[in-house]
């Protein structure tokens, strides 16, 4: 029906399309591809059907239905979306770095559709990313999970509705330096951030007990319990508590990695990833035990003392040790190539094609609790798709066209210069100067204009 | 209850019992009272709300009020007459949200044992019990200068923080008398973030107004158990939540400040999942949100400016790239698109209304005039300054048309409104005249050759003139060097650089010398961004001083000296 209705706005020359809070579902026919399932091998020169966004059909000589385009792809290969555990493309704002614990902060709040850093993932492939708050508080604020819906004005339409809440936590030196060393208070100290986390928690119970109390109260004849105070940040605690919540927690050392461990096994907590995660091959054993996984950088350390031991081959012995894990970009410039990014798995680690892939879709889709939804070619999962001309591990893989729930956003060959969504009318145009050195990650963004208000030196390193 | 307000009411009361007093006993020394409140505008042209054809007819008003609009009213012996055979009139413009006259309070020290992570609210910009009232001084040059475009009440917007205070409407009459017509008429809200402290960034804007509603319902929910159940500890809200109790019961509405479309969505969110009554004001950029402003029902003022067109005039025909041409087109789009949005917005039937906060009052003309050339219909332009904000502002029975009984607040014009010649030669408001001189058309002046400037009045202009100016980014300054080529003034201005340190330089345009008054622009580039600066004060011997203003910043006052004249003088 609603088909119909974009037909004969098309047909009418009205403006109907993304910008109406009604989220596209596309209908498209690829074949003759190699499709890379990722979880259910390859098939070569096979067919993928997609019908009103969603996988209908996987196989051989499959036939358009009627008004269905048929893309040959024949000699090219077909992965799932690639999605990104660990970004802070399309925020408008990354840290609120004002208190050591902000779990009401909801960056759902502050999602930008109009970055060009979304187009810019697409053409990458990604088609998933998971919008964090940044690293400068212990307990950061609630992430986003985004579909790169490119062209939707409406933050609403970006924002996968139906992807799990997740939430950041950070240890060591981000939120040590920002609180402790920058405004004097607790966590100074490794031991500080587990304080603030242990006692972050107890608070909750008690604020849970408090609630519960008064709900029940408030029922009964000639009551005289008044009601507690609000207070969404205990809420949001209270909710990781009860297992609604997924933790990702940025980390580097084995120690705090522990340490966290530890915590959630004392408040019976299931759901925590661990981020960057660059001590983690010290301890994968325990990660894949209590954990839903790491999700690592593939060959990216040495920017500041905590991160000074690391290797290449962590993912690698993570994911040996059978812990889930996932390769993330943290930046607006590596999320463009994620997909080179996993194909280091098999250098350092020798892994097959199919764990690397698994790296940069199912895996990071399992940490944020969409892997029924995407992560992998199979019938009745949502239509992300990207058409690879290569072997997506290859070097020379050039991603050629990317399909979000079956609609087509990113397409090499009708790639115009000017991808912007919104241009101001006052914009001054200007020669164009490439800049070097331009800042691509943004794990501490906003938190030196939080600081500069009182505190002028801070250390240069940010993730 | 306002106590600044009772304070000027009753100084108000007690000077006006001086006053008659004092006329009964002897005449008026100063000779500045005026002779009466009563005056007719005889045999005009009148227009009594939007879509009113015109017709000739004579207003009486007295003390404040329209005794009566038509063609047979018997006028008093008091009445002034203003021969209105060549005029046109018109309801007097309602200000939707301004910042007028309004002051920044000053910030609240800090204490010693300041937590940035939970500050004070006072300290966090949140102060909702203030009120704009408390900070308008009505003897300010903005007043002056809005009125003079036809303004006779505004709804001023306090200044501060994420939740500055509530807003008030005021009459842009007589400076010297309470102006206030209703006070508490909306709780301004906007998205600044707090320096150095909780809440630092949008998102902690958003979630802290979030916290702050629901803690005062809970407040409420409290308040009630209280007065109906013995044995209930008492309720202690806080002065943030006495001064929210009125939004969350609904009874007032939220003035949100929403430029760009991600803003207005943001605030139509926040809306809908907590329900408050809400009215979206300075809006520039909505032409993609419009649908989702229709689908709120929210009445919405938009700013009364248009984009400045210099980066269109900037645009190169020779010697550009294809790319940078598709560049050039795609500003274009979004120039024109912007043109069109009040268009839109009276398509889809929106209720809207103009708000001056950040606008100038000097470029009025030039944007109706812009938006009446890309379709917004004359009806909806006059509505918009009329009986829309009337309505949204929920004083539609006092003001916005011209009804016997309402408030007298006119516009006199030289004719028909929007007409590019229509000029205004008084603003009537809160029942007070303002007289405006017409200016005669440059081709038309030879006939009627104005004269000269008797000598003792002639300032001197040309020269190097030091100046000095006070923003909130501190104290900066320059100099000014005026000078007249072929009778035309102009010259050059330096100031400090806004890219970087030291001086930058711009040729100053538009200069005009009226008697003491100077006036001219001239243009700052930064960050790709161009502004159009206006500087206009009062000359008095060797020393100016007047005010510098800044679209999107304000006014600020300007202090210049003459260092060395010119060898002309």
């Amino acid at each position: 029906m609603k088909k119909h209705i974009y037909l004969l706005a098309a047909f009418l020359g009205l403006g109907v399309g993304m910008t109406h809070a009604q989220i596209q579902k596309g209908s498209v026919l690829i074949k003759n591809a190699t499709v890379l399932t990722v979880t259910k091998g390859n098939l070569e020169s096979s067919d993928v059907l997609v019908q009103n966004g969603v996988i209908t059909q996987i196989g051989k000589n499959l036939t358009a239905p009627a008004g269905v385009t048929a893309i040959d792809a024949t000699g090219k290969y077909v992965m799932p979306g690639i999605i990104d555990a660990h970004s802070h493309v399309g925020l408008d704002v990354v840290n609120e770095a004002s208190a050591p614990i902000t779990s009401e902060i909801r960056m759902k709040d502050v999602v930008n559709p109009t970055e060009i850093g979304i187009y810019r993932a697409l053409a990458g492939g990604v088609t998933v990313s998971h919008a964090m708050h940044g690293s400068a508080n212990v307990v950061g604020g609630q992430n986003a999970t985004l579909k790169h819906r490119w062209g939707s004005m409406d933050p609403a339409d970006i924002i996968m509705q139906d992807a799990p809440r997740t939430i950041k936590f950070a240890l060591g030196e981000n939120p040590t330096r920002v609180h402790g060393r920058g405004n004097g208070i607790q966590p100074r100290s490794r031991m500080g951030v587990e304080a603030v986390i242990r006692n972050g928690f107890n608070e909750a119970i008690q604020y849970k007990k408090a609630w519960e109390k008064y709900t029940l109260a408030k029922t009964q004849k000639g009551n005289t319990l008044t009601p507690p105070a609000y207070s969404e940040r205990l809420q949001t605690l209270v909710d990781i508590l009860d297992g609604k919540i997924i933790i990702h927690c940025h980390s580097y050392r084995a120690d705090e990695i522990y340490m966290l461990i530890n915590v959630i096994k004392d408040f019976n907590i299931k759901k925590v990833v661990f981020q960057h995660t660059n001590e983690g091959f010290k301890v994968a054993p325990e990660i894949a035990e209590y954990t839903m996984g790491a999700s690592v950088f593939a060959d990216w350390w040495a920017y500041k003392m905590e991160v000074y031991y690391s290797t290449a081959y962590n993912a690698a012995i993570l994911q040996k040790n059978g812990a889930i894990t996932s390769i993330n970009s943290d930046s607006a410039e590596l999320i463009r190539h994620l997909y080179h990014e996993a194909g280091k798995t098999q250098r350092y680690g020798g892994l097959t094609d199919e764990e690397a892939l698994a790296m940069i879709t199912i895996n990071p889709a399992k940490q944020l609790g969409i892997e029924d939804k995407v992560g992998s070619i199979e019938v009745g999962k949502q239509a992300d798709l990207v058409i690879f001309e290569g072997h997506p591990l290859s070097s020379y893989a050039v991603p050629q066209m990317t399909f979000v729930d079956g609609v087509k956003y990113f397409d090499r060959k009708a790639d115009r210069e000017d991808q912007r969504l919104w241009v101001a009318a006052t914009e001054m145009v200007e020669p164009i100067f490439l800049r070097a050195n331009e800042e691509a990650h943004r794990c501490m963004q906003d938190v030196d204009k939080y600081f500069e208000a009182f505190q002028g030196a801070f250390e240069k390193e940010k993730h | 209850m306002n106590k600044q307000f009772l304070k000027a009411g009753m100084l108000g009361l007690l000077v006006a019992g001086w006053l008659s007093q004092a006329a009964m006993a002897q005449s008026d020394p100063t000779g500045k009272r005026r002779v009466t409140s009563t005056y007719a505008i005889t045999n005009a042209t009148v227009f009594k709300a939007p879509g009113d054809p015109g017709s000739r007819a004579t207003i009486l008003i007295k003390d404040g009020v329209i005794l009566g609009v038509g063609n047979s009213l018997s006028l008093p012996k008091e009445a002034k007459i203003i021969a209105g055979d060549s005029l046109f009139v018109y309801p007097g413009f309602i200000d939707g949200a301004g910042t007028m006259g309004i002051a920044k309070p000053k910030d609240v020290e800090r204490p010693k044992d300041f937590v940035s992570s939970n500050p004070a609210d006072e300290i966090a910009g949140i102060t909702p019990w203030r009120s704009a009232s408390d900070s308008y001084t009505a003897a300010s040059t903005q007043v002056d200068d809005w009125r003079k475009a036809g303004f006779t009440l505004s709804q001023i917007v306090p200044d501060g923080g994420m939740l500055p205070g509530k807003t008030a409407l005021v009459l842009l009459g007589d400076g010297k008398t309470n102006n206030f017509l209703k006070l508490n008429t909306a709780l301004a809200a906007n998205y600044r973030s707090s320096r150095g402290m909780y809440p630092a960034t949008l998102a902690g804007v958003m979630a802290k107004f979030r916290d702050i509603y629901q803690n005062t319902s809970l407040v409420l929910d409290h308040e009630r158990l209280f007065a109906s159940t013995a044995g209930v500890k008492r309720p202690q809200a806080t002065p943030t939540q006495l001064a929210m109790m009125p939004v969350v019961q609904k009874q007032l509405p939220v003035l949100f400040s929403a430029s760009s479309e991600l803003e207005i969505r943001r605030a139509l969110a926040l809306q809908k999942e907590l329900g408050f009554k809400l009215i979206l004001t300075g809006l520039e950029n909505y032409e993609s949100v419009i649908g989702a402003i229709k689908a709120s029902g929210t009445p919405v003022l938009i700013k009364l400016q248009v984009p400045d067109d210099k980066s269109i005039k900037a645009q190169k025909a020779d010697g550009v790239t294809e790319s940078t041409k598709a560049q050039y087109a795609r500003v274009k789009e979004s120039y024109d698109k912007a043109l069109k949005q009040a268009a839109e917005l009276e398509k889809a039937g929106i209720l809207f209304g103009f708000s001056t906060a950040d606008a100038k009052a000097g470029d009025v003309q030039k944007a109706l005039k812009a938006m009446l050339d890309n379709g917004l219909s004359k009806k909806a332009a006059f509505a918009a300054l009329t009986t829309n904000p009337a309505a949204i502002l929920g004083v539609s029975g006092l003001v916005g048309t011209l009804e016997k009984g309402k408030l007298a607040n006119l516009v006199l014009t030289t004719d028909t409104l929007f007409k590019e010649e229509a000029q205004i030669k008084h603003v009537i408001a809160d029942g007070y005249v303002f007289d405006y001189e017409i200016k005669k058309k440059a081709v038309k002046a030879e006939a009627t050759t104005a004269k000269p400037e008797p000598a003792s009045n002639a300032v001197t202009v040309e020269g190097l003139w030091e100046y000095t100016s006070e923003t909130p980014a501190g104290s900066s300054g320059g100099e000014i060097t005026l000078k007249r080529e072929n009778g035309v003034l102009g010259g050059s201005i330096t100031y400090d650089d806004p890219t970087g340190s030291g001086k930058a330089s711009a040729p100053i345009k538009n200069a005009s010398i009226n008697g003491k008054a100077l006036s001219f622009e001239f243009d700052v580039a930064a960050g790709g961004m161009s502004l159009t600066v206006t500087i206009s004060g009062e000359i008095n011997g060797k020393s100016m001083e007047g005010s510098l203003s800044v679209p999107q910043m304000g006014s600020f006052p300007v202090k210049a000296k003459l260092s060395s004249p010119s060898q002309a003088n």
